[in-house]
């Protein structure tokens, strides 16, 4: 079965638009985390978040992005990058063996927002006739392919918080298969609008927000946790058969070679130690590794009471004495949500790339129910592991392992 | 500023194309404007004029000037040319 390289990422987030801004600040532990402005948070409640600083100029022509919705704009940037970065001709290639795998838990939900508000805040019923393919969930991803004429095969996973990283194992899948040359995968979130923040804030799931220090408002695994801090942004990799890759002298990033996926059928939203440890497991046996291969773990960790809890024994009860380093970055960039997946296999690639493993910031005060070996507070330096997974476990009960191998012929990362 | 200007400038800034270069006779799609940009656009028309083209008279306009007769007329007929 075909090797699946990694030869390009491209990244938008709370911590920079571009893969490097992304990656150094992680290296420093800076949060992206902050008050969010009053237009966001109207009569929500909700108090902190990690919105991307965004200017639509760099990446769009004049009057472009006001026909994108928010989470097609994160979307088209971010594969623009990875594209770039992987410096495949596109112009050159065959691009009906080139295709899209996108992943998004709500799509366009800042048009819907507008479209609700104009319809039943203002009591006008006439919206602009590009609102029904500006919010649908696979607006994103069409307009990646769209945009770069990507003919191969398509699809739009939503499976809320493991939409991205279902996009990126079945990219893996659909390139090992032979079904495509090369894919873009990825995937995309930008719902900070007052009413999905409502929506969320009615769940009672949400960080009620750090009063001395916004910024470190999100604690993973840490005893004073108080919940999830919501965040926006896009993550694109181009991943591509190794000998195609070979052949034309990419630089080779990483080799995506373990995809387990599971679904806990037990409860909507509480999480299942079960249906994770055969996520990982799985993961694992797709890669043909042992638990003392993975040398980093980008843990789901949320921060919320029982999700970090039941995380951390799964992670045990697959490991055992393996004993990974672990941390969950979200305390820095906040939950990407149908994003989270495949910005988080940026950070695992940081630590397969570089030995820089970021850290769970602001974790203080280790839970000790949760028996993990951390990476606190500063990003540790480490000989790069041989290999890293990354895990993405969602609402509806959807578990999504990656695991990403080595290349072995050095840093790539600046 | 005339009913074809308005178009004109309207056009332009939901295209990204210079006004002055615009033939009013010219067939839309020549311009690069297909028929979800189209309708997309004539949204905002509608909108600058405060007229409301119905989706039979829609499918007549094939150039600026057709659209300029469409909304000159929707305007007369409201009274407001």
């Amino acid at each position: 079965m075909a090797r699946v390289a990694i030869t390009g990422a491209g990244i938008v987030s709370p911590l920079g638009n571009s893969l490097q801004a992304f990656q150094r600040s992680l290296a420093q532990a800076r949060s992206g985390i902050r008050r969010l402005p009053e237009e966001l948070t109207q009569g929500s409640g909700v108090k902190v978040g990690a919105l991307v600083d965004w200017s639509p100029a760099p990446f769009f022509k004049d009057g472009e992005a006001a026909n994108l919705d928010r989470v097609s704009q994160f979307a088209l940037a971010a594969s623009a990058q990875a594209l770039e970065a992987s410096g495949m001709d596109l112009a050159d290639a065959d691009r009906s063996r080139i295709g899209v795998y996108w992943g998004t838990g709500m799509g366009g939900a800042h048009t819907l927002d507008a479209s609700y508000k104009t319809v039943y805040g203002a009591g006008e019923w006439r919206l602009r006739p590009l609102a029904v393919v500006m919010a649908m969930n696979n607006a994103a991803g069409s307009n990646v392919a769209v945009r770069h004429g990507l003919g191969g095969p398509f699809a739009n996973f939503s499976t809320a918080c493991s939409s991205s990283a279902m996009a990126l194992g079945e990219a893996m899948r659909a390139v090992q298969a032979g079904r495509a040359d090369a894919m873009v995968a990825g995937g995309a979130e930008a719902l900070l609008t007052p009413g999905t923040l409502t929506a969320w804030q009615a769940l009672r799931t949400l960080a009620p927000g750090d009063p001395h220090d916004p910024a470190a408002s999100c604690k993973p695994f840490d005893q004073r946790r108080a919940g999830l801090v919501l965040g926006e942004g896009a993550a694109a990799f181009v991943l591509e058969e190794e000998s195609r890759a070979r052949a034309r002298g990419a630089r080779i990033l990483g080799f995506l070679t373990g995809y387990g996926n599971t679904c806990d059928a037990a409860h909507m939203s509480r999480p299942d130690r079960g249906g994770q440890t055969r996520a990982m497991r799985e993961a694992l046996a797709d890669a043909g590794l042992r638990p003392k291969d993975i040398g980093y773990i980008n843990a789901h960790g949320t921060a919320t009471a029982v999700g970090d809890v039941v995380e951390a024994d799964a992670i045990n009860a697959v490991f055992q004495d393996a004993e990974p380093l672990v941390s969950s970055t979200k305390s820095l960039h906040g939950h990407l949500l149908g994003g989270a997946g495949a910005l988080e296999l940026a950070v695992a690639l940081l630590a397969l790339e570089q030995g820089v493993v970021a850290p769970t910031a602001f974790l203080e005060q280790p839970d000790p129910a949760i028996r993990l070996r951390h990476v606190a507070l500063q990003a540790a330096r480490i000989d790069p592991p041989r290999a890293v997974m990354s895990n993405s476990f969602a609402f509806g009960g959807s578990n999504v392992v990656l695991v990403a191998e080595q290349n072995g012929d050095g840093p790539h990362f600046p | 500023m005339d009913t074809l200007s308005r178009i004109k400038a309207l056009a332009a800034k939901e295209f990204s194309i210079d006004a002055d270069g615009l033939d009013p006779a010219a067939p839309l799609d020549t311009l690069g404007i297909d028929s979800l940009s189209f309708i997309e656009f004539m949204f905002k028309v509608e909108e600058e004029f405060g007229v409301s083209v119905s989706d039979e008279e829609l499918k007549s306009i094939k150039t600026l000037a057709d659209l300029e007769r469409h909304v000159g007329a929707a305007l007369a007929a409201a009274g407001k040319l």
